[in-house]
This record gives C-alpha cells, sequence and structure tokens, in this order.
C-alpha cells in the first residue's frame, strides 16, 4: 500500500459545449481530511460526481488504493470504498436508525432479515462516533446533525476508505457544526480519508489537512493548509487573474426609484431592505444557500414573506406569479428545464406563453401575430434553429435559455428578475446573453441579476449586494477600483472589512 | 432592444417547419382507421355497408362526448374516471326529478314532479358538483386525481344505485321526456348526433385556437413553469373538470330521454372506454399532448373492432381480450411512429 488512497490523473469530463473538468491531476494521502474549494462552476461537483458514479469521465484515470477504479453508482462507488455524505441526506425517515445503517446490506435468509452480529458491530461503529443517538429510535425524530452521524457511521462501517462529504454545515447549527468536526477528526483513527467540499473558507483551517483549490474546471493547486497563511491566499488562488471584459458601469442614476424593498423577512431571508432604479443593473452575489432564489422567489410572488415590496409607486400584495407578471415583473427561474420552459412544445408555442394578451383577442388566438412574434424572438435573439416548430428539448442549453429570455422579454416586463441566467451554458451563449441585458438596461428596464458567479456579476451590473446566510451583508458599486478578494472574503463568512459604498 | 441580426437565423429562414406531432400522430391514427375499416370490408360479411359506417358514429356519440372531457383533463396531466358515473348519476337523478309525485304505492314510481326544464338544470347542476369536488380535491389539495376521480365514480354510481334501489326508475314520467333523446333531425341521425358534433366543434375551436387550450397544454407540459409564466393552473383545471363533469350530465340526460329511464347501472365500464379512447387518439398519459380529433379517431377505431369482433361471431368474451390487444398495438404504433420523426 502507498501513502495516497486516492490517485486522479488527467481527468476530463466534457458537457456539450462546456469542459468541466480540465485535465485534473491530484493526489489525496491515506487519513487525512482533504478539503477542496473553487467557486461555483470550478468542477468541484463534477469532479465528485465522477467518484460516487453519477457521471462517467470522458478521459483520464483514477486509482483507488492504486487499483484502477470506476464506479457505476453511487452504491457501486460505496462498495468499491468510496462513500458519500450528501447535502440531500440519504435516510429514509420511516425506518429506525438501526435498520437505516443496515439497509441495503442486510443480512438475509430466504429474503427474512437475519440479526447478526453485523448489526451490533454497525451500532458500535454509531456508539464510538456519537453515544446519543439510540439505534431503535426513528430516523424521523432526528436533527439533520444527527442524520449525517448516522450517514457517516454507516459509511463507516461498510468499510469505507474514503468518505467525501458535500457542504455537510450548510444546514446545520453552530454546536452541532462543532461535534460534526470533533467526529470528522476521529474518523482519521478509523482509517478513513475524508474529502471535505465547503464554501466557508474557515472550516477549512479548522479541520483540514490538505486543501485542493479550482478554477475554471482546473487544479490550480494543493497545499497542506499549515502551509496556507490566511483566506485571502486562498481566495486569490480561487478567482485567479481573471480578465475581465472591460465593463464600464453607468454613472450617477437619476432619482427615478422603480422597486423598494423594505424590511423582507421569512424562514430563508432576514431583514432584505434595497431600493432599484429604473434601466439600473443590480446583481446579488452569494454563494449556494445565501438566499438568492429565496429572494428572487419573495418578489416573484411564490414565496411569502413579511415586509413591504413597493413597485412603481405601488404596493404589491400579491402572492402568485400571475400577478406579478401584471404588475410587470419577470422571471429567468434558476432552472431552466423544471421552471422555465415546456421542453415537449415548440419554440413558437413557448416564446408567448407569460403575455398571450399580446397575440390573442377576447381569448382567441391570432395565429399569424403568434408567428410573426416567434420570428421576430428567434431573430432578435439569435437562437439557433432552422424552424420555430423544433421542440425546446431539442435545443442547445444555451439556445434553451434564450428562449426563457424570449419568454420573458416577451412579457414587456418592466423589471427583469433574472436567477442564475447563464447556469451552464457555453462561453458563447453567455456573452450573447450579457448583451442582451446591456441592451435591456439601454431600453429603460431594471434587471435583478441573482449569480454565484462574480464573473457574471462583475460583468453586468452597476451596484451588487453581496448575501450570506439570508442577508445583505453590504452593498458595492461596480467599478475598476472593486476588491474581488474582499467580494470573497464577505460572501464566505467573513465580517466586511470596511464599507466601501 | 438593438441587436445585429446574425447569418445564422435570417428571418426569411425560419420556417413554420412541418405540421406538428399532434397533427403527424393523428393523421397516422386516422389512417389506421382507414386500414381497419379496409380489412373488415374484406373479411367481416356486410361490413362495407354504408349504414353500418353510419351506426358506428351513431352508437359512440356518447363515448366522444365524455371523451371530449376526459382528453382535455389528460393534457393537463390529469386523469378523470368519474365520467361513467356522472352519467348514470345525472339519468337517475333527473328521472327522479321529473316523476310524478305521490301517485304510486310503488317508491320507484313517485318522484318530485318537477317541470321538465327544471330537472334537466337541477341534474346537471348536481353533475358539475361531482366536478367541483374532483377540482377541489385535485386542483386544490393536490390529491392524485386517479384516487379522486375513481372515489367520485363510486360515489356518483353509488347515489345512482340509491336513487333507483339498485335497479331502474321509468315509470309516471311525463311524455317530454322521451323527445330529447328520441327526435331525429335529418332522416336516421339524432339529435344526440347533433350535439356530439356541436361539442366535437367547440372543442376543436377551444383546443387550437384559444388561449384557454393554450394554457391547457402548457399546464400538462411544465406545471411548475406554467405557474412561473402566470397560468392559474388551480382555476384552469377546476374549469375542465367543470366541463368534463358537465359534458357527462348532458350525455345522462340524453341517454333517459333516449331509454325513458334512469337505470344505475347505465354505461358501466364506459370510464376506462373514454380513456382508451383518447390513449389511441395519441393523448400522452403524461400530459402536454393530444388531440379532441385524435380522440374521435380513437372513438372510431374502438366501434370498429368492437363491431367487427361481433361480425365475425367472436363470442362476447373475447372482445374484451381483442379490444385489449387493439389498444396496445395502437399505442406502441404511435410510439414507434414519434421515436422515428425527427424534427
Amino acid at each position: 500500500m502507498n501513502d495516497y488512497v486516492l490517485e486522479i490523473k488527467n481527468l476530463i469530463k466534457d458537457f456539450p459545449g462546456v469542459r468541466a473538468v480540465n485535465d485534473v491531476s491530484l493526489v489525496i494521502k491515506r487519513n487525512t481530511v482533504h478539503c477542496i474549494v473553487g467557486e461555483n462552476g470550478a468542477g468541484k461537483s463534477t469532479l465528485i460526481k465522477i467518484l460516487t458514479g453519477a457521471l462517467d469521465k470522458t478521459s483520464g484515470t483514477i486509482l483507488l488504493n492504486g487499483k484502477e477504479y470506476s464506479a457505476r453508482n453511487t452504491r457501486d462507488a460505496r462498495l468499491k470504498g468510496i462513500s458519500t455524505v450528501f447535502q440531500e441526506l440519504n435516510v429514509v425517515d420511516q425506518l429506525t436508525v438501526e435498520e437505516n445503517l443496515t439497509l441495503g446490506s442486510e443480512d438475509t435468509f430466504l429474503g427474512f432479515l437475519r440479526k447478526t452480529d453485523k448489526i451490533k458491530r454497525v451500532i458500535n461503529v454509531l456508539k464510538s462516533l456519537e453515544p446519543s443517538i439510540n439505534p431503535k429510535q426513528l430516523v424521523s425524530r432526528l436533527s439533520v446533525a444527527q442524520k449525517q452521524i448516522v450517514e457517516i457511521a454507516k459509511a463507516v462501517a461498510a468499510g469505507s476508505d474514503i468518505i467525501i462529504m458535500d457542504e455537510p454545515t450548510a444546514a446545520i447549527s453552530e454546536c452541532e457544526i462543532e461535534r460534526l468536526f470533533k467526529i470528522i477528526k476521529s474518523l482519521k483513527d478509523k482509517k478513513v480519508t475524508v474529502i471535505y467540499i465547503s464554501h466557508r473558507l474557515d472550516e477549512i483551517f479548522e479541520i483540514g489537512d490538505y486543501v485542493t483549490v479550482m478554477r475554471d474546471g482546473r487544479h490550480v493547486g494543493t497545499k497542506p493548509v499549515s502551509d496556507v497563511k490566511n483566506r485571502l491566499e486562498l481566495i486569490k488562488m480561487m478567482i485567479g487573474k481573471t480578465i475581465f471584459e472591460s465593463y464600464v458601469p453607468k454613472e450617477s442614476m437619476k432619482e427615478d426609484v422603480l422597486l423598494e424593498v423594505k424590511n423582507l423577512n421569512n424562514d430563508k431571508l432576514s431583514d432584505i431592505s434595497f431600493e432599484v432604479q429604473k434601466g439600473e443593473v443590480v446583481g446579488f452575489y452569494g454563494l449556494l444557500g445565501a438566499g438568492k432564489t429565496e429572494l428572487a422567489s419573495a418578489l416573484f410572488g411564490t414565496d411569502r414573506y413579511r415586509g413591504e415590496i413597493i413597485f412603481s409607486g405601488k404596493k404589491l400584495l400579491y402572492n402568485s406569479p400571475d400577478k406579478a407578471i401584471e404588475a410587470g415583473i419577470a422571471l429567468v427561474p434558476e432552472e431552466r428545464r423544471t421552471q422555465g420552459l415546456f421542453t415537449i412544445l415548440t419554440i413558437r408555442s413557448n416564446i408567448p406563453v407569460m403575455n398571450m394578451s399580446k397575440i390573442s383577442r377576447s381569448g382567441f388566438i391570432n395565429t399569424s401575430k403568434e408567428l410573426k412574434a416567434a420570428k421576430e424572438y428567434i431573430v432578435k435573439l439569435k437562437i439557433a434553429t432552422n424552424t420555430m416548430e423544433k421542440q425546446v428539448s431539442k435545443l442547445s442549453g444555451g439556445n434553451q435559455q434564450k428562449v426563457v429570455f424570449a419568454k420573458c422579454l416577451f412579457a414587456d416586463a418592466d423589471l427583469l428578475i433574472l436567477d442564475e441566467p447563464t447556469r451552464g451554458i457555453d462561453v458563447g451563449a453567455k456573452s450573447e446573453i450579457y448583451n442582451i441585458i446591456r441592451g435591456l438596461s439601454k431600453e429603460g428596464k431594471s434587471i435583478l441579476i441573482f449569480s454565484s458567479e462574480l464573473y457574471e456579476i462583475l460583468n453586468n451590473c452597476d451596484r451588487i449586494f453581496l448575501m450570506c446566510d439570508g442577508r445583505i451583508k453590504t452593498e458595492i458599486k461596480n467599478g475598476p477600483a472593486i476588491n474581488m478578494e474582499e467580494i470573497i472574503h464577505i460572501v464566505t463568512g467573513g465580517e466586511a472589512i470596511c464599507e466601501s459604498v | 432592444m438593438r441587436i445585429r441580426i446574425g447569418a445564422k437565423t435570417e428571418s426569411n429562414k425560419i420556417s413554420r417547419g412541418r405540421i406538428s406531432n399532434e397533427s403527424f400522430i393523428t393523421l397516422s391514427m386516422f389512417a389506421v382507421l382507414i386500414v381497419l375499416i379496409g380489412l373488415a370490408s374484406i373479411f367481416v360479411p356486410n361490413f362495407y355497408l354504408l349504414q353500418n359506417i353510419i351506426n358506428l358514429v351513431t352508437n359512440s356519440w356518447y363515448l366522444i362526448v365524455i371523451g371530449i372531457g376526459v382528453t382535455f383533463i389528460l393534457v393537463t396531466g390529469n386523469f378523470e374516471m368519474s365520467v361513467s358515473g356522472v352519467v348514470a348519476m345525472t339519468g337517475v337523478l333527473c328521472v327522479y326529478f321529473c316523476q310524478a309525485s305521490n301517485v304510486s304505492p310503488s317508491p320507484l314510481a313517485n318522484g318530485l314532479g318537477l317541470p321538465y326544464g327544471v330537472a334537466v338544470i337541477l341534474s346537471l347542476l348536481c353533475a358539475m358538483l361531482i366536478g367541483a369536488i374532483n377540482a377541489f380535491f385535485v386542483a386544490k389539495l393536490k390529491i392524485a386525481s386517479i384516487v379522486v376521480t375513481l372515489g367520485t365514480l363510486s360515489i356518483s354510481r353509488g347515489i345512482a344505485q340509491i336513487v333507483t334501489q339498485g335497479a331502474q326508475r321509468n315509470t309516471s314520467l311525463p311524455d317530454i321526456f322521451g323527445v330529447v333523446g328520441n327526435i331525429f333531425i335529418i332522416g336516421s341521425v339524432k339529435f344526440s348526433i347533433f350535439i356530439m358534433i356541436f361539442f366535437i366543434i367547440v372543442a376543436v375551436i377551444i383546443e387550437k385556437k384559444t388561449v384557454f387550450g393554450r394554457r391547457t397544454y402548457l399546464i400538462g407540459a411544465n406545471i411548475q413553469a406554467a405557474k412561473l409564466s402566470g397560468v392559474k393552473v388551480v382555476q384552469h383545471v377546476t374549469v375542465l373538470y367543470l366541463i368534463s363533469s358537465f359534458l357527462a350530465g348532458v350525455v345522462g340526460i340524453l341517454l333517459a330521454s333516449e331509454y325513458i329511464s334512469g337505470t344505475s347501472n347505465r354505461i358501466m365500464g364506459a370510464e376506462f372506454d373514454a380513456l382508451v379512447i383518447a390513449l389511441l387518439g395519441g393523448t400522452a398519459i403524461s400530459g402536454g399532448f393530444g388531440s379532441v380529433i385524435g380522440t374521435v379517431i380513437g372513438a372510431l377505431i374502438l366501434a370498429v373492432v368492437a363491431s367487427s369482433s361481433t361480425g365475425l361471431l367472436l363470442r362476447p368474451e373475447w372482445q374484451f381480450i381483442l379490444k385489449s390487444v387493439i389498444v396496445f398495438m395502437a399505442i406502441m404504433a404511435q410510439r414507434f411512429a414519434i421515436d422515428r420523426r425527427k424534427l
């Protein structure tokens, strides 16, 4: 046995139009806690998905304990020695802790369960990790943190060499985090290597032995955590020397307020207040779970909230999207396939759906108007298709996203809410969408961009709100003087160094 | 917005393209129907006679009318299994409301003695009450539509049974009761056929030409995206269930009039046939796809199969199996055709 439990060599993963993992070579030392950090879209999750068998690699080799490794699915990966504790926990609420621990690896006789030593062994593992959990308890009674521990115990009992933890602290409280860290440290004695994914940089200094930074699908560097001076050094590695297209933010706005949000609160958001002027592009930057989508949903009327939203001088009292659209707000949702598009329908039938009155009279559709509209928007947004009767599911990601934009533009809204407007699309389509956004702003439309890609925010927005834990941490004006290190510092949970408004 | 027109998408190059998948499936099912009629004409004695073909259509009228409502609801991705129960219940209630009161010692011969018009309106309202129950549980409380509508199927059939004590009511009815179901408009074409044609035309216009029809497809294609695009999904599905139960109510009244009786087991099992003809016509069980014309063709295919099996002197108990074999074959043919069709 050599020193390295996992060796990744020249790993490549291609998606249509995007290389998500680009020639990554990486070794992970046995019995350590190895952290992987990077911005969203840096390729971390793709890498993890290849390790757990959710995705196939395009090329490259992975050696586990010196032997060639590939997994067909998560179960296969677990049998081969790599277990994962996912953010969405994989426990069955209706079963007891004990039943969950042995689920999928029960000893049976003719299909009947047998009580064997295996159960005792698994329970002992759990006891050694966390004695307070009663094995006879129903899992539905456990807290999220306790469920995590059950999953970890299951992975340890299965004899895993590696346990991957994907953002394990995202949904648990401070003292639970401490307990989790204690357990992670104790795993080293059980001959388990932990691959730890987190956006919270402070955690890496607390539990990590090694840290790997990824950016744009590439492996930027791996260092022992003790060699890393401070979070700023990590942040620099994460953002690198990205060359930004020169976006010149619009100067001094006329005081012509379109949207005013006062003390917005719900279970995911606390005390959100801001104003947006006409023609302004405002960015909301934060990592996953910062509350961006939740804020977008509240503004669009799909989530409940306390507080006030004043739009065009009128207080909005609605709680449904149809009223929001009527008022003049349109949303490009986070997930285009499940929330934005009717993929089994044609481009022509997708485009007018948010504003049917524009192509109809007293409920009857005017076909020639509909065809004209479809043609107009296909040309305007350069949707690559030879016919407007093409099923949307047969378009590429970038063209699908353009159809979502066409839908929203057709609504003639004054305010566009864009939630991750370029997620998962290629660079060419991205810059086309940025051009659309700029064109809209010139027309005097106000735009809110919710994004976890800093590049996108810096390239399009006049003002930026930094979000973390459901709050707006600070507001900054975009411009050449912007301090990217500080931005990352704040959204990863650091305190604002100085007010830069 | 000013965006330069790219070479790739010059406007004159964007065609309307070929016919839609719905029309394609409808046409191919029409071809299947023609082939089946051809085969039946060769093998089944006297099948080709014009009168026989007309009978095929006229005997399917009630199935087509309830099939229209079922099709629209299937397109939204929901089931409607309560229709045949609603037909029976409406018919029985219409008779009960119309029967003279206190004329006979037999309870089944006594009704409420209401005028015919009032009885019709009241029984239609009762039908739509079942539709409202469906809508409340399916659209508002988000309970699986198959469970809800099978439940209301049972409830409405049960009401019909209670009111008729498990049998039928056919006495002490005014003469006017038997008119609408038996009146002939042109030659041997019944009034009910005109009702069917009327509903088909209205349904096709709604489906193809109205915002309401378009939104029905949006809900079935992606309910989440439909909501976020401003479609009032709860309201829309409610209206559809009300329409469907209204159509079933109309059928119930016409059938009660045709037989001058309200029978508790009227068109037992037709909810299944209504589902089958919609599926035969190409409507997707997962929603977002389908057409009323397809359902009409589906009804005719089913009628050809049923009538030729009778003509071939197959024993009736075998007809069920023959029916399902044809259904499986037709649906597989559709799958095959759609998969081969690349746009």
